[in-house]
């Protein structure tokens, strides 16, 4: 079920309800399973076999983890469920990949070998609920944290529908605790938090679907060499299109769970205002990178041991980090881009210790940190090389015979939406959107959510998914 | 859960490494929000109910929306129990100058309307030539441009059959039921974007201008489609519809090689309709071809570029079964009003499906004996 659509609307509706009802709060613990359930099947009801089996493989893993008095033992557990998640990971989301990839490998070895067809639905979500029991067992294993007490509290850590599909990728310390004591939301959390979800999807379906996706699919997909502008334009189009789109949906998540009287964490402060790729990734999907850093980068050695380690660590990271959006080469590339950004920002940074930037460079910096995102955002959304190279090359003018791609609406809708989002994300910069709007009048705010309302009802969105359930 | 003023130092995992995360904080900023709330909410409805009305004006009509999910739900009929219905493919001359009702008058039963805008029949022929549980009777419509160029305007509708999620049908159902027969604004063609598109935007040096079709149709719950209103009543509208198509039939002669590709083309969609038609036969189905009336500027654009000889009679001779070109037939000759000289007003529309349905019937008739 995706956020954007009647059918989220009318089952939120029913969810909000039930959950505000007096029964004990076992019982409403036990409908919020249940929804949450609903709510993944009602995209491919087998698909749930899938949520169940990783449920249930880390519930006893982490239990076995307790138990086990060796170390050994206690890798075993850990490592179960490390197999058993990645090993569906692998299976659903990488099969066809890797078949590809065996098969070009023997090919170059003179061997033929032509994989049978592998043609597999990914179960949707895969990714994060994946990425969310393992962080169960692996902060059980790191002695980091306790098991839950009880198997419904770790069941809806998992399956909770505001995070099932598509993050922010939650860790049990930040959940399974808010089930252990009865919660309803007040008044004020329950408006704010639909405020919350008007803004997501706003950014969602307003500017993500409505004005910014048309010029990156043109560009990307439409099968002709970008000149400059057109270049230009379809990535700084997607690189708003895939901020208001995941971030759109982590703010409707997070509002949606605030309705009900849970608290999720922040997924994204304001990326476009980072100032070096460090300070990026400490604003871009915060809980996906936390959680590389926190299970890969340091177990990988982290920076203990020198500065090789340090970097064949982050570009591991980086690489699995760019694999872990989807089973094709150029998000490796991608996740390389970055992992080059932040291997070489560290030596500048080492080389200008004692520099300390003034406003303008600040902002000069800042600019050149959003145009570098940039250009790994040409691989993340481009198909294959071919289009990644011809999106590229007209981006610093060698498409010399391209003709235009866009129209002047899609070019207008791009100068204007780009500088304004960048804008925002500069004065929001070294702030949060709560502590702005305590400074906001009521009147303000009221005008600007009715309009919100307004835009996203007349832009009659179609029910797109949002970019990242590919993930 | 504190519901204080909002520290703008609010902390993330990613100022916490190596640790486990604690429960996160959100706090809610210090206004009273249920006021703001109920504020949002009324300026919504008066802006809504403002953007309702304007459209009303222009002369909008509540319509169900013609989607994939919709599309889905007739050709699930087949598969669902109806699979000895009459079913009709075809592009949107099927769509326009079929009315579903008059013909359930003249038959007793509503047919199964698949015909879509702009997209050829000849992928759902070759479905239905697949599917054992279709054993009914076929009208398939040819529109000469989009037929012998096998185009596929709304060609995703075929691809999403069969993979609509539970969610995709409760989403259309309550759609069906609370939101469509009540906002005229909710149609593709008053969507935001839509409509700041069709604003006079200059074009960009070298690049070709190009009007997107614009709104011609008012569908219902069971694909019944008729011409929109305003399209009969406003001369202006009328005027642009038909400058829109003019677009597609100037332009400088195809050369040799394009020449060469559109034949290629045409000869495919016949042998691919040839294929089809064969296992439908050996089926048992009834099969009739049925050419729509056009006139004006499209029907000289159809003439010129898919003339009947090389187009339909060829059709004929490939697939053969019955074929009924309007141009033979003198109660499907004349008298029709084409408002854009590819599709029927409403009232012409029922009287063409009274005299079609009884060529059918009388001419054509089941060879298991039913009704069409």
């Amino acid at each position: 079920m995706v956020f954007n659509t009647l059918t989220f609307a009318a089952f939120f509706l029913i969810v909000v309800l039930v959950h505000s009802l007096p029964l004990p709060w076992k019982q409403r613990k036990i409908n919020l399973l249940i929804f949450s359930y609903v709510f993944y099947a009602a995209w491919n009801p087998p698909f749930i076999l899938l949520l169940w089996i990783s449920t249930v493989v880390d519930w006893y893993a982490a239990q076995g983890l307790v138990r086990a008095e060796r170390q050994s033992a206690r890798r075993a557990w850990m490592l179960l469920s490390v197999i058993a998640n990645l090993g569906m990971l692998l299976y659903f989301k990488y099969g066809t990949f890797l078949l590809h990839n065996f098969a070009a490998l023997a090919g170059a070895f003179g061997v033929h070998y032509s994989p049978p067809p592998f043609d597999i639905v990914l179960p949707v979500g895969i990714s994060f609920y994946t990425f969310a029991t393992m962080s169960y067992t692996l902060d059980v294993y790191l002695r980091r944290a306790l098991p839950a007490r009880n198997f419904l509290d770790y069941a809806l850590f998992v399956t909770f529908f505001p995070h099932l599909v598509a993050g922010p990728i939650m860790r049990p310390t930040e959940l399974v605790p808010q089930f252990e004591t009865p919660r309803r939301a007040t008044m004020q959390q329950l408006c704010f938090g639909l405020g919350l979800m008007t803004v997501g999807l706003f950014n969602k379906v307003v500017l993500a679907d409505t004005f910014l996706s048309n010029a990156a699919e043109r560009v990307f997909d439409g099968g002709k060499a970008p000149g400059f502008l057109d270049g230009w334009f379809g990535t700084l189009a997607f690189s708003g299109q895939i901020f208001c789109d995941f971030a759109g949906y982590s703010t409707t998540a997070i509002g949606a769970a605030l309705c009900l009287g849970f608290c999720m964490p922040d997924n994204f402060r304001f990326p476009y205002a980072a100032v070096g790729f460090s300070d990026f990734w400490r604003r871009w999907h915060i809980t996906l990178s936390s959680w590389l850093r926190d299970y890969l980068y340091i177990p990988l050695g982290g920076n203990r041991h020198g500065p090789l380690r340090l970097n064949l660590a982050l570009m591991g990271t980086m690489l699995l980090g760019g694999l872990w959006h989807g089973a094709n080469w150029t998000f490796v590339v991608w996740g390389g881009l970055h992992g080059t950004y932040l291997i070489a920002e560290r030596r500048i940074r080492a080389f200008f210790s004692g520099y300390r930037p003034g406003p303008f460079a600040l902002f000069g910096l800042g600019l050149l940190t959003y145009a570098l995102v940039n250009l790994t955002w040409v691989f993340f959304r481009a198909k294959d090389f071919t289009i990644a190279w011809q999106v590229l090359r007209g981006m610093v003018g060698m498409n010399a015979a391209a003709k235009p791609i866009l129209a002047t609406v899609y070019i207008a809708v791009v100068a204007t939406i780009i500088p304004l989002l960048v804008a925002i994300h500069w004065y929001m910069r070294n702030r949060t959107l709560e502590s702005a709007l305590a400074r906001v009048p009521p009147l303000v705010i009221g005008v600007a959510w009715g309009l919100m309302i307004f835009l996203i009802v007349i832009s009659q969105g179609a029910g797109n998914a949002f970019i990242y359930f590919q993930f | 859960m504190p519901s204080s003023t909002s520290s703008s130092s609010r902390q993330t995992a990613a100022d916490r490494p190596g640790v486990a995360q604690p429960v996160p904080v959100r706090d809610i900023p210090e206004h009273r929000w249920l006021p703001i709330l109920l504020g949002a909410l009324l300026l919504a409805t008066a802006l809504i109910g403002g953007w309702e009305w304007h459209w009303r004006n222009f002369g909008a009509i509540p319509s169900i929306r013609d989607d994939a999910a919709l599309w889905a739900r007739e050709r699930g009929r087949i598969d669902h129990g109806e699979g000895d219905a009459t079913v009709l493919i075809g592009a949107s001359r099927t769509f326009f100058d079929v009315q579903l009702p008059v013909w359930e008058k003249l038959s007793g039963r509503r047919p199964i309307q698949l015909a879509l805008n702009g997209t050829s029949p000849t992928t759902e022929l070759e479905s239905l030539a697949d599917d054992p549980n279709f054993k009914g009777r076929l009208l398939v419509g040819v529109a000469p441009d989009v037929f012998f160029s096998g185009y596929e305007y709304m060609g995703d509708f075929f691809k999403a059959y069969g993979k609509q999620s539970p969610s995709d049908k409760v989403g259309k159902w309550l759609s069906m039921h609370f939101v469509e027969p009540y906002l005229a604004f909710y149609d593709p063609d008053f969507a935001l974007f839509t409509v700041i598109k069709r604003q006079d935007w200059p074009l960009r040096k070298g690049m070709e201008g190009g009007t997107e079709v614009r709104k011609l149709t008012q569908v219902d719950a069971n694909r019944n489609n008729y011409m929109w209103p305003k399209l009969v009543n406003d001369p202006q509208y009328r005027a642009l519809a038909r400058s829109i198509w003019s677009e597609d039939f100037g332009g400088p002669p195809p050369t040799a090689a394009e020449l060469l590709d559109s034949k290629k083309t045409l000869y495919l969609q016949i042998a691919r309709n040839t294929a089809a038609v064969a296992r439908l036969k050996a089926r048992g189905i009834t099969v009739v071809y049925v050419r729509e009336p056009s006139n004006g500027d499209y029907l000289a654009f159809e003439t010129r570029v898919f003339p009947r000889k090389e187009g339909w009679d060829e059709l004929m001779a490939h697939v053969q079964v019955p074929g009924i070109y309007y141009d033979d037939y003198p109660q499907l000759r004349s008298g029709y009003e084409l408002p854009e000289w590819s599709h029927m007003s409403r009232e012409s529309a029922e009287r063409y499906t009274r005299e079609l349905y009884g060529i059918l019937q009388g001419k054509y008739p089941p060879a298991d004996g039913s009704r069409w």
